[in-house]
C-alpha cells in the first residue's frame, strides 16, 4: 500500500513539469515509405514494442516517389524549430541524402550507440553510404545493386555465355536478333530518361571506362577524356541498333516491363526486378541469368551502383535512446530476415546464405557475389546537386543532341557555380 | 470637399484597410522576401548564407540551361495557348450548331478540364508508351514520344491543349449564348454570308471574353510545370524544362534557395510584364469602346 501511495505520489510529481521520467511512456514516430505488397513493418514495430514496454512506436507514410520523400524531409527538418523538432524520429533514407542530412546536421551522431565493428556485417558498399566525415550516420538497412539480367534461354539456344564485356553482349545481340528474326525482340535495355535512373547508368559506364564522377579530391569529371568515351557508349548502343531508341524515355518500370514480357534480351535493372521475373505465371519465369555488367574492352565485368535506404534519427528526437534501439533493432539480421521473406533485399551479408531465405529467394546467394563488387553512388552531401545538374546532358547525349565532349564539358562547367564554396 | 466627404473618404480608407493589409501581408510581403533571397547565396544544408549581389542573374544571364529554360517556356506558352484558343473558339462554335446531345458534350468537355494536372500526365504517359501506347497504336507508328528531342516538346503541348482547349471552349461559348439572335438577323438582313458574318459580328463581340482567357492560359503556360515534371523530367536533353522546372529543381531538390530564388524572380517578373502587355491592351479597347 506504501508502495502504490509512493508511486502515485511520483507520478503526480513528475506531472508537475519536470522533465519526463525515464519509465515514463515515450512515443516514437518512425516516418518511412510503404513496403511493396505484404508490409512487415508493422509486425517489426509490434515486436519491437513488446520488448521495449515503455516505448510505444507510431508509424507514419512516406509520399510514394523519392522526390517527394526528400522535399518532405528538407522541409520538415529545416523548417522545424529546434526546441520542438521536426514530428518525427525515425527516418528513413534513401542512400544519397545520407551525407547532405548529416552536413546540414539534421541527424544524431549514431557512431557512439554502436559497438565497434556493428556495420561490419553489412555489404561494404552499403556500409560506406552510411559513413560520412568518419562518423556513422546511419544504419544500412535495405540493398539495391544495378545488375545485368539477360535470357538464359536464349543464350543457351544459340551457344552463347553471359556476356563478360560490352564487346560481347552487342555481338550477342546481333547474333540472336538475327537468328530469332523476331521485330519485337530488342537487344539491350536500360534507363536512359532525364532522371536519377540515368545518373546511375552512367556511372556504371564511367567506372567500366576506368573513371568516375569525382575525382580523390573532389573535382568533377577528373578525366575528361575516359568521361567523354563512357558517354559514348552509351550513345553507342542507340546508334548501334544494340538498344532501341526509346531507351531514352525509359525508367526502371518501362525496361523491366519490356523484359518481362519478353521483349528484351539483355536489362540493366535492380535486384528487385528478379522476383518479379521469377513470380508464377511471369512469362520469363525460369529463363532469366543473372550478370555483373558487362565491362569495357578487356577489363572484365564491372561494378554496379547501389540503391536502397538507411535508418537515420533525428538529431532534435525527445528520445535518442528509444530512437537509437528502434533503428538498431529494425536493422538488426533479426528484422532484415523478416524483411527478406518479402519483397526488400537486406544488408547484411550473412542473409544471402541463410537456407530458409535461400529456398524462398534461390537467386539470394548469386546476388550476394554482385552486391560484394558493387559501388556506392558518390557520398557527398552534395550529391544531389551533382546529379540533377549531371542529367541534362547525360540525357543530350544519349538522344545525340550534344557530343559527349562538349556535354562534360558544359557539365563541369554547370558544377563549378553550384559547387564553389560548397566542399 | 465637404465635411461630409472627407468622413466618406476616412470610412472609405477604413473598409479598404484589411484588403490592402491581406494582400500586402500574402502577395508584397513574400515577394519581396524572394527578391531579397535572390541577392544572398544561401544553401542551408552547408550553412552557408551571406550576400550575393547580383551573382546569380549574372550566372544565369550566361547559363545554357536557362536560356533553354527560357525557350522551352516560351514555345511552349506560344504554341499550346494558340492552339487552344483555335481549338477551344472551334469547339464553342461547333457547340453552339449542335442540336442534340450538347449537355453531354458540356459535361465531357469538363471532364478533360477536372482532372487534376498529374493524373492527366499520368493519362498521357500511358497513351505514349513506346510499345503499347494507344497514340502509337492507333496512329500505325512506332514513335518515341517522350524520347525523342523534336518531339517530345509537341508533345507535351498536345497533353496541355488536350487539358486546357475546354476551358477557352467553355468562355466562348457562354459568350456566345448571350449575343442577341437580332444582331445575327440584321446581319443576314444585310446580306453578310457565314464569314463575313463571323469576321464582323461573331469575333467582335467575342474579343473582350477571348483577350481575357488568353491572359488567363498565357500565364498558366508561362508558369507551366506538372506536365514536363511527371512526364519527362525536363527531358531529354534538358528540351522541355520550363523556368519553373528549373526552379523547382535549385529550390526544392538541391535547397538552393538563392539561386532558386533568382530564377522564380525571373519568372514574377516575366508573368507581369505580360499581363502588364494584355491589361493595357484591355483598356485601350475599353477606353475605344
Amino acid at each position: 500500500m506504501r508502495a502504490i501511495l509512493l508511486a502515485a505520489a511520483v507520478v503526480l510529481l513528475a506531472g508537475c513539469g519536470g522533465p519526463p521520467r525515464a519509465d515514463a511512456p515515450v512515443t516514437v514516430v518512425f516516418k518511412h515509405a510503404r513496403m511493396f505488397g505484404d508490409d512487415p513493418v508493422p509486425r517489426l514495430v509490434a515486436a519491437f514494442e513488446r520488448r521495449h514496454p515503455g516505448v510505444r512506436v507510431k508509424t507514419e507514410a512516406l509520399g510514394s516517389s523519392s522526390d517527394e520523400q526528400h522535399q518532405f524531409f528538407v522541409i520538415n527538418l529545416e523548417g522545424s524549430a529546434a526546441a520542438r523538432g521536426p514530428g518525427f524520429d525515425v527516418m528513413m533514407l534513401d542512400v544519397i541524402w545520407v551525407p547532405e542530412f548529416a552536413r546540414a546536421g539534421w541527424l544524431l551522431d549514431l557512431t557512439p550507440s554502436l559497438a565497434p565493428g556493428e556495420l561490419d556485417a553489412h555489404f561494404p558498399a552499403a556500409a560506406e553510404a552510411a559513413r560520412w566525415n568518419g562518423r556513422v550516420w546511419a544504419l544500412p538497412w535495405n540493398f539495391n545493386v544495378g545488375v545485368l539480367y539477360y535470357r538464359a534461354d536464349l543464350l543457351a539456344r544459340h551457344g552463347l555465355g553471359p556476356p563478360r564485356s560490352d564487346a560481347e553482349l552487342a555481338r550477342a545481340v546481333q547474333r540472336i536478333r538475327a537468328a530469332e528474326r523476331d521485330p519485337k525482340l530488342e537487344g539491350f535495355v536500360w534507363q536512359g530518361k532525364q532522371y536519377e535512373g540515368l545518373t546511375c547508368n552512367a556511372l556504371e559506364a564511367l567506372w567500366a571506362s576506368g573513371t568516375a564522377l569525382l575525382g580523390p579530391d573532389g573535382e568533377v569529371l577528373p578525366d575528361t577524356t575516359r568521361a567523354a568515351h563512357a558517354l559514348a557508349r552509351l550513345r553507342g548502343w542507340i546508334t548501334d541498333g544494340i538498344s532501341p531508341p526509346w531507351v531514352s524515355a525509359a525508367d526502371e518500370e518501362l525496361t523491366r516491363r519490356a523484359f518481362g514480357d519478353g521483349r528484351a534480351i539483355f536489362l540493366r535493372n535492380w535486384f528487385y526486378a528478379m522476383d518479379l521475373f521469377d513470380a508464377p505465371g511471369a512469362p520469363v519465369r525460369g529463363k532469366v541469368g543473372i550478370a555483373a555488367l558487362p565491362g569495357r574492352g578487356a577489363a572484365g565485368p564491372s561494378p554496379g551502383s547501389t540503391g536502397g535506404s538507411l535508418l537515420g534519427v533525428s538529431r532534435t528526437t525527445r528520445h535518442p535512446a528509444a530512437a537509437v534501439a528502434l533503428a538498431r533493432f529494425l536493422a538488426s539480421e533479426e528484422a532484415q530476415r523478416v524483411l527478406a521473406g518479402g519483397s526488400v533485399l537486406p544488408t547484411r551479408m550473412a542473409l544471402y546464405h541463410d537456407p530458409a531465405l535461400v529456398a524462398k529467394r534461390p537467386h539470394m546467394p548469386r546476388f550476394h557475389d554482385l552486391a560484394l563488387a558493387a559501388r556506392p553512388r558518390p557520398v557527398t552531401p552534395a550529391y544531389l546537386m551533382l546529379s540533377t545538374s549531371l542529367q541534362p546532358e547525360l540525357s543530350a547525349v544519349v538522344v545525340g543532341v550534344k557530343t559527349p565532349e562538349r556535354a562534360v564539358a558544359d557539365a563541369r562547367r554547370q558544377l563549378a557555380y553550384a559547387l564553389q564554396g560548397l566542399r | 470637399m465637404t465635411a461630409r466627404e472627407r468622413a466618406e473618404r476616412r470610412a472609405a480608407i477604413g473598409f479598404v484597410a484589411p484588403a490592402v493589409v491581406t494582400l500586402a501581408a500574402l502577395t508584397a510581403g513574400p515577394a519581396l522576401w524572394v527578391f531579397w533571397l535572390s541577392l544572398r547565396q544561401r544553401v542551408p544544408v552547408f550553412g552557408i548564407d551571406h550576400f550575393a549581389g547580383i551573382a546569380h542573374y549574372a550566372f544565369l544571364a550566361t547559363d545554357p540551361r536557362f536560356w533553354s529554360a527560357f525557350r522551352v517556356t516560351a514555345v511552349f506558352t506560344v504554341a499550346s495557348v494558340a492552339l487552344e484558343l483555335l481549338l477551344g473558339l472551334g469547339l464553342a462554335l461547333a457547340l453552339r450548331g449542335q442540336r442534340v446531345g450538347r449537355r453531354a458534350a458540356l459535361a465531357l468537355l469538363l471532364l478533360a478540364w477536372a482532372l487534376p494536372g498529374v493524373v492527366t500526365a499520368r493519362l498521357f504517359e500511358w497513351l505514349y508508351h513506346p510499345a503499347a501506347g494507344l497514340v502509337n497504336v492507333a496512329l500505325g507508328v512506332a514513335l518515341n514520344w517522350l524520347g525523342d528531342p523534336a518531339l517530345a516538346l509537341p508533345a507535351l503541348v498536345l497533353a496541355d491543349v488536350w487539358r486546357t482547349m475546354p476551358f477557352v471552349a467553355l468562355f466562348c461559348y457562354a459568350r456566345l449564348l448571350t449575343i442577341p439572335a437580332a444582331v445575327y438577323e440584321a446581319a443576314a438582313v444585310d446580306g453578310a454570308g457565314r464569314a463575313a458574318t463571323f469576321r464582323f459580328v461573331t469575333l467582335p463581340l467575342l474579343a473582350p471574353v477571348l483577350l481575357v482567357t488568353l491572359l488567363f492560359r498565357t500565364l498558366d503556360a508561362l508558369r507551366a510545370f506538372d506536365l514536363m515534371f511527371v512526364l519527362t523530367g525536363g527531358g531529354p536533353a534538358g528540351l522541355t524544362e520550363t523556368l519553373t522546372v528549373y526552379a523547382y529543381r535549385s529550390l526544392f531538390q538541391t535547397l538552393r534557395l538563392g539561386f532558386g530564388s533568382a530564377i522564380g524572380v525571373i519568372v514574377f517578373v516575366l508573368v507581369m510584364a505580360v499581363a502588364a502587355a494584355y491589361l493595357s491592351v484591355l483598356r485601350r479597347r475599353e477606353a475605344a469602346a
